[in-house]
C-alpha cells in the first residue's frame, strides 16, 4: 500500500465517529495527566488497559496513542507556572519557562510550548509516515558506544547550561553523576549507597530530585523575601497572554530542532524523550545568538524541548510498530495491550494490520489539532494561576509537588527524598551552584554508566571501541568540541588582553 | 470441591464448627488487593490487571480485585508490604522470579518468599536461544564450539546476572567449557535490539518475543529451554534433545499471600487459583503470551522455593556473585 493511498485509508478508519470520539477521549486524558505531576502516561493507560477490551483494536489504539502524546502537551504547565516539572520530559522547561513566567509572560510560555508541540508533534507523524521502516533499520545500528557517545554529548551541554561558574556547574554535575549511581548495580547485582534501605535498592527516581530542587527550593528561596503583594505580573487579555509574532520569530529555529532532535532521539531503542529534550535545549543554546540570556527567559528556551518531547512521541513508535520492540515505558504498555488484543507486534505488523497502522497515523494529525485547539484557549485560564497571593501559591506549589510524587510512587520515602532534595535545592541557590546540571548528570547518568561497561564488555575492555565506529567517534569529536569551546574563549579573551597591555 | 457440602453439611449436623468446613468458608469480604512490584505498565502489573479481569468476568470472586503497585527494591519492597500485611485475609502479591532472586543478593532485601505464605505457582515461562538469521551458527553445538574457539569473544544480551538468561548461559558454560561474554540490557527492547542489529551475537529470548522476529526472518532459534517442544516451535530441540543435558531453569510466576494468616485462607486462594486456571480466558492468555501453564500448589510451591534457592545459590557463587543469604 502506498502512502497516499494507505493515509486516505488510515483517515476513513480515523474519521469514523467513533474513532473521533476516542481520539478526544485519549488527548484530553492525556492532557489532565501530562498537567497533574506524577501520574504519568504509563499508569494512565495500564488503568484504562480493562477499558479497552471492549473496544474495536482500532479505537482503542487511537485512545492510548492520545494519551500517551496529549501527556507531552500538557506537561509544560505546571512547569513553567510552578517549576514544578509534570513529567520527566519537561523537567527542561522548567529552566526558561519558569523564568518567562516570573518575567509575567507566562501566557507566552504556555502558548509556544502548545505550538511547538503541535508543530513537532506534527513533523514527527510525518516522520512515522514516510521513513519508518528505513530508519528502524539505522536505529539498530546504534548500540552500547553510540549511546554512550550520545550521553556524553548530553553531558557535554552541561558547559552550556552552564551559570556564572564553570566550576559550579562541573561540581553540580558530578553530585548528580554519584546520585545516579545509587541502588543496585545493574552487572555485579551489589548494593551501591543505599545504607541499608531497601527503597534505595531501585535507585532514586529523577523526577522527585527535580521537583525537590527546582520547585521546592524555588519555594524556600522565595520564602525569605516575605513579599506579601501577588508576585507576578500577568497581562490582562488574550492578545497579551499568547506569544508574539516576534515570539515566533524568533522560534523558527527551535521548530526545526525540536522536531528533528526529538524524533531521532525517540526512533533510539534506547533514547527516550528527557534525553531528547535536553539535546535541543543544549543544540537550541549552542547555536542560538543570544547565548548569555538562556536560564533567564528565552522562549526558544522553552519551544525547543517541548517540541523535541513531542516529536519523540512519533519516533518512538517507529520500532515499535516495526520492529515490535518498545523504547520506554509506555511504549512498552502499548506493546503489552497490543499482545492482550491478540496482536502480535513485529516487523511483519503494519504490512498486515494496515487498517491499524494507517488508522492511527491519521488519527495523531488529528489529535494533534485537537490538542491545540484544546490547549491555546486554556493558555489565559491557566496564567490566572500566577496572580494568586504568594500566601497561596507557595502552599500550592508544595502541595502539588508533594501529591505529584506520591501519586507516582506511592511511598513516604519518597516524599522524605523530595524533602531533603528542597533542602539540597535551596542551599544550592544560596551558594549559587546551578541546578540544571545536578538533574542533567542525574537524568543521563545510569544511561552513560551502563553504556560505557556494555562498550568495554563488548570489546573486551579496549577503549577503542568509543572511537572506532563512525557514529560514536563523530559523536564524541563533537562533545569534546563543545567542551573546549569555553576554553578557546577564555584563551581569546587572555589574548587581547595581552595585545592591548 | 466435591467434599464442599457434606462437610458443611456434617458440620451443621453436629452443630459443631468443623475445621474442614471453616476452611471452606473464608470469603473475602472487601475488595482484594493484588500487589504487584512493578509499576503500572510492567510485567506483573499487565498480568494482575488481565487476571483482575478474569476474575470478574469468570465470577471467580464475590468481591473486586484492585491492583496495587509496590514498586521498587527490585521487589523487595513489594515483598517487605506484604510482611506487615501480617495476618490480612484482604491483600494477596503476584511474585515472579526476581522476588526469589532479589533476597540472595541484596543484604537490604529481608523479606524471602518463605517468610510470606505461598499459594500457588501459576505460569511457567519457556525461552528460546535465538541467533541472528544470518549468523553462521545453525545449532547450539555450532555456537558452543565457535564460542571454544574464541573464549570471551561472543557475546549474549540479556537482563540482570541473576536472570535466568545468565543461569541458562552459567549451565551451559560449566557442562561445555566455553566461555562467552554476558551483556545486562535493563530493557526487554534493548536487548532485543543489540542482537538484531548484531552488536551481540545470541540471546535467551521468550517465545512471544521471537516469535514475529522468526516469522519475518530475523532470527533463527538453536534451542528450547524447556523440557519438551513448545506448540511454537516444532522444529526446535529442547536442551536436551540439542545434546545438553543441563537443568532446566523456570521462569516463575505466581501468588503468595501475607505471613501469619489462617490455613481456611490458603486453601480459599489455592482454589481460586486452580478455578482460574481451568477458565478459557486464563487458557487464552497463556496461548496469546506463550506461556506454559504452571499451576502447582502450595506445599508444592514452598518445596519449588526450597530447591530453586539452593540450585540458584550455587549458580550465582559459580558466576562469582556474591549472595548474602
Amino acid at each position: 500500500m502506498d502512502i497516499v493511498t494507505g493515509l486516505l485509508h488510515g483517515f476513513s478508519v480515523a474519521l469514523a465517529p467513533a474513532n473521533l470520539l476516542w481520539c478526544f477521549v485519549g488527548v484530553f486524558l492525556g492532557t489532565v495527566v501530562g498537567v497533574l505531576p506524577g501520574l504519568g502516561p504509563p499508569a494512565t493507560i495500564a488503568m484504562l488497559l480493562p477499558l479497552t477490551f471492549s473496544m474495536s483494536p482500532a479505537g482503542a489504539i487511537i485512545m492510548l496513542a492520545g494519551i500517551y502524546y496529549g501527556a507531552k502537551y500538557g506537561g509544560s504547565t505546571t512547569s513553567i507556572l510552578m517549576n514544578v516539572p509534570g513529567e520527566s520530559a519537561s523537567v527542561v522547561t522548567c529552566i526558561d519557562g519558569y523564568q518567562m513566567a516570573r518575567k509575567g509572560r507566562p501566557g507566552a510560555a504556555l502558548g509556544i510550548a502548545a505550538i511547538a508541540s503541535f508543530v513537532a508533534g506534527t513533523v514527527g507523524v510525518v516522520g512515522l509516515m514516510l521513513v519508518a521502516p528505513p530508519l528502524a533499520r539505522f536505529a539498530l545500528s546504534f548500540s552500547s558506544p553510540e549511546y554512550f557517545a550520545l550521553m556524553s554529548l548530553g553531558l557535554a551541554l552541561v558547559v552550556l547550561l552552564a551559570g556564572r561558574s564553570m566550576l559550579k556547574a562541573l561540581l553540580a554535575a558530578l553530585a548528580g553523576l554519584w546520585i545516579a549511581t545509587v541502588g543496585t548495580d545493574p552487572f555485579s547485582t551489589t548494593s551501591r549507597f543505599t545504607f541499608g534501605q531497601l527503597e534505595l535498592l531501585s535507585g532514586i527516581d529523577f523526577v522527585v530530585v527535580a521537583i525537590g530542587v527546582f520547585a521546592l527550593g524555588e519555594v524556600l528561596a522565595n520564602m525569605e523575601a516575605r513579599e506579601d503583594a501577588p508576585l507576578l505580573e500577568v497581562p490582562r487579555g488574550l492578545r497579551n497572554l499568547l506569544p508574539t509574532w516576534q515570539d515566533l520569530k524568533d522560534c523558527r529555529f527551535a521548530f526545526v530542532n525540536g522536531s528533528v532532535v526529538g524524533f531521532l532521539v525517540g526512533t533510539l531503542p534506547g533514547g527516550g524523550s528527557t534525553i531528547a529534550s535536553f539535546l535541543s535545549y543544549g543544540l537550541e543554546k549552542a547555536v542560538s545568538r543570544r547565548r548569555d540570556q538562556f536560564g533567564t527567559g528565552v522562549i526558544e528556551g522553552v519551544a525547543a524541548p517541548e517540541g523535541a518531547n513531542n516529536s519523540e512521541t512519533g519516533g518512538a513508535l517507529v520500532p515499535l510498530l516495526t520492529l515490535g520492540i518498545p523504547g520506554s515505558g509506555t511504549t512498552a504498555i502499548l506493546l503489552a495491550a497490543l499482545v492482550l488484543w491478540g496482536f502480535k507486534p513485529g516487523p511483519l505488523f503494519i504490512p498486515e494490520h494496515p487498517d491499524l497502522f494507517w488508522g492511527l497515523v491519521a488519527s495523531m494529525y488529528i489529535g494533534n489539532v485537537m490538542l491545540l485547539v484544546l490547549n491555546l484557549p486554556l493558555v489565559p485560564l491557566f496564567a490566572q494561576v500566577l496572580r494568586l497571593p504568594v500566601y497561596v501559591l507557595y502552599p500550592l506549589i508544595l502541595g502539588v509537588s508533594m501529591v505529584g510524587v506520591y501519586s507516582a510512587s506511592g511511598s513516604l520515602f519518597d516524599l522524605g527524598l523530595l524533602l531533603a532534595f528542597g533542602l539540597l535545592g535551596y542551599v544550592m541557590r544560596k551558594l549559587d551552584y546551578p541546578a540544571a546540571p545536578l538533574i542533567l548528570g542525574l537524568a543521563l547518568g545510569a544511561g552513560m554508566e551502563r553504556a560505557l561497561r556494555q562498550s568495554l564488555m563488548m570489546s573486551q575492555g579496549s577503549l577503542s571501541i568509543l572511537v572506532s565506529r563512525p557514529i560514536s567517534a563523530s559523536m564524541l569529536s563533537l562533545a569534546l568540541l563543545i567542551l573546549l569551546i569555553p576554553l578557546f574563549g577564555k584563551f581569546n579573551a587572555w589574548r587581547l588582553r595581552a595585545l592591548e597591555s | 470441591m466435591k467434599l464442599r457440602y457434606p462437610l458443611i453439611l456434617l458440620a451443621a449436623v453436629t452443630g459443631l464448627p468443623h475445621p474442614a468446613a471453616m476452611a471452606q468458608t473464608f470469603k473475602p469480604a472487601r475488595p482484594v488487593e493484588l500487589v504487584v512490584h512493578t509499576g503500572p505498565g510492567g510485567g506483573s502489573d499487565v498480568l494482575a490487571r488481565a487476571l483482575a479481569i478474569m476474575a470478574e468476568r469468570e465470577k471467580l470472586l464475590p468481591v473486586r480485585m484492585v491492583v496495587v503497585n509496590k514498586p521498587g527494591g527490585n521487589s523487595a519492597v513489594a515483598a517487605a508490604y506484604l510482611a506487615e500485611k501480617r495476618g490480612d485475609p484482604n491483600t494477596i502479591g503476584l511474585f515472579t522470579g526476581v522476588w526469589l532472586q532479589t533476597p540472595l543478593v541484596s543484604p537490604e532485601a529481608k523479606v524471602t518468599l518463605r517468610d510470606l505464605t505461598p499459594i500457588a505457582r501459576l505460569v511457567l515461562e519457556p525461552a528460546v536461544i535465538a541467533v541472528k538469521a544470518d549468523a553462521p551458527y545453525k545449532t547450539l553445538a555450532d555456537f558452543i564450539d565457535a564460542a571454544k574457539k574464541r573464549p570471551g569473544a561472543l557475546k549474549q544480551s540479556g537482563g540482570s546476572n541473576t536472570s535466568r538468561d545468565n543461569v541458562v548461559r552459567q549451565l551451559l558454560q560449566k557442562s561445555t567449557g566455553a566461555r562467552w561474554v554476558f551483556i545486562s540490557f535493563p530493557g526487554g527492547g534493548e536487548r532485543i535490539a543489540a542482537l538484531i542489529g548484531g552488536h551481540v551475537d545470541i540471546m535467551v529470548i521468550e517465545p512471544e518475543e521471537a516469535g514475529e522476529h522468526i516469522r519475518a526472518g530475523n532470527l533463527r532459534v538453536l534451542a528450547q529451554v524447556s523440557e519438551h517442544r513448545l506448540p511454537g516451535f516444532p522444529d526446535a530441540p529442547t536442551l536436551k534433545e540439542a545434546g545438553f543435558d543441563v537443568p532446566v531453569v523456570p521462569q516463575v510466576r505466581g501468588m503468595v499471600a501475607p505471613p501469619g494468616i489462617p490455613a481456611a485462607n490458603v486453601a480459599y486462594w489455592e482454589d481460586f487459583c486452580r478455578r482460574l486456571t481451568r477458565t478459557a480466558s486464563w487458557k487464552k492468555y497463556i496461548a496469546d503470551n506463550q506461556f506454559e501453564d504452571g499451576f502447582q500448589g502450595a506445599a508444592d510451591l514452598a518445596r519449588f522455593y526450597d530447591e530453586f534457592t539452593m540450585r540458584m545459590r550455587g549458580i550465582l557463587e559459580d558466576a562469582g556473585v556474591k549472595t548474602v543469604r
